[in-house]
């Protein structure tokens, strides 16, 4: 099994390639013109840090679409899912994207976890914590 | 039993916590002091019951198709659904309301909940059916509530109108740090809307390229906040983006006028009157811009260079 830090290696070359096709296409200030000033620059918390963080920006809609990729999106969609997103959304989902579950399969673990994960779920839900199973009357 | 856990994990989703960190408002306060119905049900929603995963898909076609956009849930699913992690993530529920034209506006906590379902606002909202170490997570459609018999009214999985106690779903809720999300209209204002959350809403749906919509979104912000600089400058953006220059040229105007401590205004105006040939119009513009300075000062000087530039090869 490839492990995430040598996949993530072989996609540097391919974010490399993103970032500076990204940085063509937005401008400094992601809008349709280099010289209009956009209303999400112009709403912006911290306006003088503008050009360090446009291109940190930059960096992390292109680290947010090869995390979609990765994920079995096509290039087209994981784009437009990106494009979607103000620069706010874009840094926190990239912030938030490294905690993508691994996805370990340790079959006999998890039939034993799953049998004492119903125990505690069916004793949670009759306690009104949670609600999983529609025969537990609430 | 392993199957009958199986078929009680309805569907799971990847909880990215959306940054609805504010526990305001988390609890409810005594209904009296929340000016609201002690009952309401939005009666219009059609019910589109989930297969497999697919609440994300099925709940966001409920709230555009509410929202009067003909959808379905295997029409959005592309659009949301990620097929490897079984789910749907929260970003692209908030990406595909946008590019289904819909204005995406986040809320969070009970009273926030209670007051746009009174409103008539059906609420995306983020369960973790299961508990924060064995997460089972599910997005349902908040469409009513009985603060008498203390339920909250879900299009839930594969049921409609499902009556859920107010604690049972608060505690369910929490676990997401109470993601909720509205898909709106852009003529509609969400009932507890806030003027900076509601212009980056709107700034997401430029993101989105639905100009148009956009467009009059900003103008549903200026209805209410009539002093609004960004709506103002987003509702002159979208203009242009459109190819409007006039109507942008316009609303520039406008703008120096009402805000002539801004620079960004004057170097849009200028841009524009560049556009239109207007040249001298345009170089005082962006010098009004520069002497403003601020943020934007290299900017200013940018455009100011592009119009020089211009007027040369037109031999101005």
């Amino acid at each position: 099994m490839i492990n995430m830090r040598s996949a993530e290696k072989l996609f540097i070359p391919v974010r490399i390639i993103l970032v500076i096709a990204m940085l063509g296409l937005m401008g400094p200030h992601g809008g349709a013109s280099a010289a209009i000033i956009s209303t999400e620059s112009a709403v912006q918390a911290d306006p003088a840090d503008q050009a360090r963080s446009d291109i940190r920006k930059v960096l992390e809609r292109a680290e947010i679409r090869d995390a979609l990729m990765k994920q079995g999106l096509d290039a087209a969609e994981a784009t437009q899912r990106v494009d979607s997103l103000t620069d706010a959304e874009a840094v926190r989902l990239a912030n938030e994207i490294e905690k993508l579950p691994a996805g370990g399969n340790a079959l006999v673990v998890a039939v034993v976890a799953a049998t004492i994960v119903f125990l505690i779920l069916l004793f949670t839900d009759i306690a009104g914590y949670t609600d999983i199973f529609p025969f537990v009357k609430k | 039993m392993f199957r009958l856990f199986r078929a009680a994990v309805i569907c799971l989703t990847i909880g990215l916590f959306y940054g609805c960190a504010s526990f305001d408002g988390a609890r409810l306060p005594p209904s009296d002091s929340l000016k609201v119905p002690l009952h309401n049900e939005i009666g219009n929603i059609p019910f589109f019951p989930q297969t497999d995963y697919q609440c994300g898909p099925a709940v966001l076609a409920m709230g555009l198709a509410w929202s009067g956009v003909r959808t379905t849930p295997d029409t959005v699913a592309p659009e949301v659904f990620t097929p490897s992690l079984k789910g749907s993530l929260q970003s692209a529920m908030v990406g595909a309301g946008r590019r289904n034209a819909r204005v995406a506006y986040p809320i969070s906590g009970m009273t926030a909940l209670i007051k746009e379902l009174a409103a008539g606002h059906p609420v995306i909202v983020l369960q973790n059916l299961g508990l924060s170490w064995a997460p089972v997570w599910h997005y349902s459609l908040a469409v009513g509530y009985d603060l008498h018999d203390r339920i909250i009214i879900l299009h839930s999985g594969k049921t409609a109108r499902k009556q859920l106690s107010l604690d049972v779903f608060r505690r369910t809720w929490a676990r997401s740090d109470y993601w909720g999300l509205l898909i709106l209209p852009p003529d509609m204002l969400p009932a507890t809307a806030q003027e900076d959350v509601y212009i980056a809403a709107v700034i997401g749906l430029e993101r989105a390229r639905r100009w148009n919509e956009a467009l009059a979104a900003y103008v549903t912000a200026l209805n209410t906040w009539p002093s609004s600089y960004a709506a103002h400058l987003g509702m002159g953006n979208c203009y242009y983006a459109l190819g409007d220059l006039n109507g942008a040229e316009t609303v520039y105007r406008g703008m120096v006028f009402r805000f002539p401590e801004k620079g960004a205004a004057y170097n849009n105006l200028a841009q524009v009157l560049a556009e239109q040939h207007k040249y001298p119009e345009a170089l005082a513009a962006i010098r009004s811009a520069i002497r403003i300075d601020g943020a934007f000062a290299d900017e200013y000087r940018k455009t100011l260079d592009e119009i020089k530039a211009k007027m040369k090869t037109e031999d101005y």
